[in-house]
């Protein structure tokens, strides 16, 4: 497989695996915690890379994933003492954890080589520069195969929990009464979010992995009214969204995860004006007048 | 090195008024947005920044001036910050996207948008670009004389608009109904953000952009335990703050190759913990006690 294909592949497959829970996350309101989990797998990579001196290895993903999810379980903590007020928690907790992985990454703890740079913005050439061999055959970025791994994994979520997921983000209450157990659900979903953060850090890096998860399912979220149809949207602009932010950024000699996310912007831009002049009534009324 | 060693060098003596500044002021405002329960607009402020220096950066060098001016960048970033705050605002407003989506897409858009003007600005042959990947996590170590003055100014801006509006702020803040009635709305709210603006775009190249909303809701969350009135809170917040920005960057010089910031940072996050178990009337510890009280007065009537 050609170096190029490979990259434009590894972009693609990325945008599907993190658009998939992304849409879950826009519809709950939890899209500001996609930015805390994505800064608080710094310290388990870090930790990770030091004991499995594989930047590949699956355990370095879940304990990564493990610290991402402490965002999540610490800031429903703080939340219930009922203590700490409004959104503050996460705000409380991702930065604290994001020092220490760059306190060891700068001590050079591991000697993981992660440039503090590329920890937010990632490098999708230099991710798909390892490339893997099979019997001597050049099939491509080992990274294409872990991401891959991790969007079916979302995929197969999804597909599995659809009803129940989809009860549970738009009435958890009747959810609740009807025996599905939102708070696993809730805490298997952000896992996966962690596990898909950590394995999109070195083509995106910590934060312009929120571009590939926020922005194609805020986009699809104003186009359309239906789950169903909305993942699909999310999953096309996505898709679209990557490829095209590709070969503009190749083109332009671009930094490549940052023409992506600025394209899914432009993209989120035009849906926006173009919803806009549907309106007669805006819905946010009442909130303007707050 | 002792603390005396560290004030006495002038490097070390910048360095250590410049990020107590920063955090006094970030504390000060931190405490406002914390009750309006907005801390995270913070690092849509921090992270919309970056394009906002740059940007102002490479207008100054095409314009022939010196493109290192604090002052010049703080003014780049302080638009374009304010802009993404009114763009979140305005996403969430006109449409169905909620603000904790409009809020994260405009932090990483605008980030991806500043990481293009670093290439561009990396690629290209500009004076005095040395330093720009500050932005990202901080460089506390070369606060200069003027740049002090800049950021102590700035600050003092943030804080003053802060005096001068305080009922105004505090009304919008517990009474937000009245004061939308009395016609303090939307005209406060921008006026508020302005000083958040103010005091989080200060601290980007000192503490760097990822870890400016903890200095913004971390004082707040920590003076929040030990106090129920506001002026004790705000006061409390940002001395934290102040306190929390200097002892960090002493403990930074000491460590060596550590970056400011992420030390800033534990040190704030040590304060809260602290505050969280321990404050007397409010703490987690506080209700423990509180609760065996209670159980063996319990036992006693029994």
């Amino acid at each position: 497989m050609s170096f190029l294909v490979g990259v434009v592949l590894l972009a693609v497959v990325t945008a599907v695996a993190c658009a998939l829970p992304g849409t879950f996350m826009v519809l709950r309101r939890s899209s500001m915690l996609v930015d805390g989990i994505s800064h608080a797998v710094l310290p388990g990579i870090v930790l990770g890379y030091f004991l499995t001196r594989n930047p590949d290895s699956p355990w370095l993903l879940l304990g990564a994933a493990l610290s991402g999810l402490l965002v999540v379980l610490g800031s429903e903590y703080l939340t219930r003492t009922g203590l700490i007020a409004g959104d503050a928690p996460q705000g409380l907790v991702f930065p604290a954890l994001f020092s220490v992985g760059v306190i060891l990454v700068s001590l050079e703890f591991s000697d993981v080589h992660l440039d503090t740079h590329t920890v937010l913005v990632g490098d999708l050439n230099l991710a798909g520069f390892r490339q893997l061999t099979v019997g001597g055959l050049d099939v491509g970025p080992a990274a294409l195969y872990v991401m891959a791994g991790v969007a079916v994994l979302n995929g197969a979520f999804v597909w599995l929990f659809y009803p129940r997921l989809k009860l549970a983000t738009f009435d958890p209450a009747f959810a609740r009464s009807l025996g599905i157990p939102t708070g696993l659900l809730n805490t298997a979903l952000m896992l996966l979010v962690a596990v898909t953060v950590t394995a999109a850090f070195n083509v995106a890096g910590a934060i312009l992995v929120i571009a590939l998860m926020v922005v194609p399912a805020a986009s699809a979220f104003l186009l359309t009214k239906r789950l169903s149809r909305m993942i699909a949207v999310t999953l096309v602009i996505a898709v679209g969204g990557s490829f095209a932010g590709f070969w503009l950024a190749y083109f332009l000699d671009a930094p490549t995860s940052a023409g992506m996310a600025v394209f899914q912007g432009i993209v989120f831009a035009a849906v926006f004006v173009a919803t806009q002049s549907r309106r007669t009534v805006p819905v946010g009324g009442a909130a303007a007048a707050r | 090195m002792n603390l005396f060693e560290f004030l006495g060098n002038h490097t070390y003596r910048m360095v250590f008024l410049g990020t107590a500044a920063i955090g006094l002021a970030s504390g000060a405002l931190g405490a406002f947005a914390y009750l309006r329960k907005r801390s995270l607009v913070s690092d849509v402020i921090s992270h919309a920044a970056l394009p906002g220096a740059l940007g102002a950066f490479l207008v100054a060098v095409l314009l022939g001036l010196d493109g290192r001016r604090l002052a010049l960048l703080l003014l780049g970033a302080l638009l374009v910050s304010g802009l993404a705050v009114a763009a979140s605002g305005h996403i969430a407003r006109a449409s169905k996207v909620r603000v904790d989506t409009a809020m994260a897409i405009v932090l990483t858009v605008f980030f991806g948008a500043g990481m293009l003007l670093m290439r561009v600005i990396s690629d290209g042959p500009y004076p005095g670009k040395g330093g720009i990947q500050d932005y990202l996590f901080g460089n506390a170590t070369v606060i200069t004389r003027a740049d002090l003055a800049t950021i102590v100014a700035v600050a003092a801006l943030a804080i003053g608009v802060m005096v001068v509006f305080w009922k105004e702020f505090s009304l919008r803040t517990f009474d937000p109904a009245h004061s939308a009635f009395l016609g303090f709305g939307r005209r406060v709210d921008g006026l508020m953000s302005v000083a958040l603006v103010l005091a989080v775009v200060i601290g980007v190249k000192a503490v760097g952009l990822v870890l400016m909303v903890a200095l913004v809701v971390t004082p707040a969350a920590a003076a929040r335990q030990w106090t129920r009135r506001l002026p004790t809170m705000v006061a409390l917040s940002a001395l934290i703050g102040a306190m929390g920005g200097g002892l960090g960057t002493y403990v930074s010089v000491n460590l060596g190759a550590v970056p400011p910031g992420p030390v800033v940072v534990l040190v704030l996050f040590t304060v809260f913990v602290v505050s969280l178990l321990l404050a007397p009337g409010r703490s987690v510890g506080h209700r423990l006690v509180q609760r065996a009280r209670v159980r063996r007065a319990l036992r006693e009537t029994a």
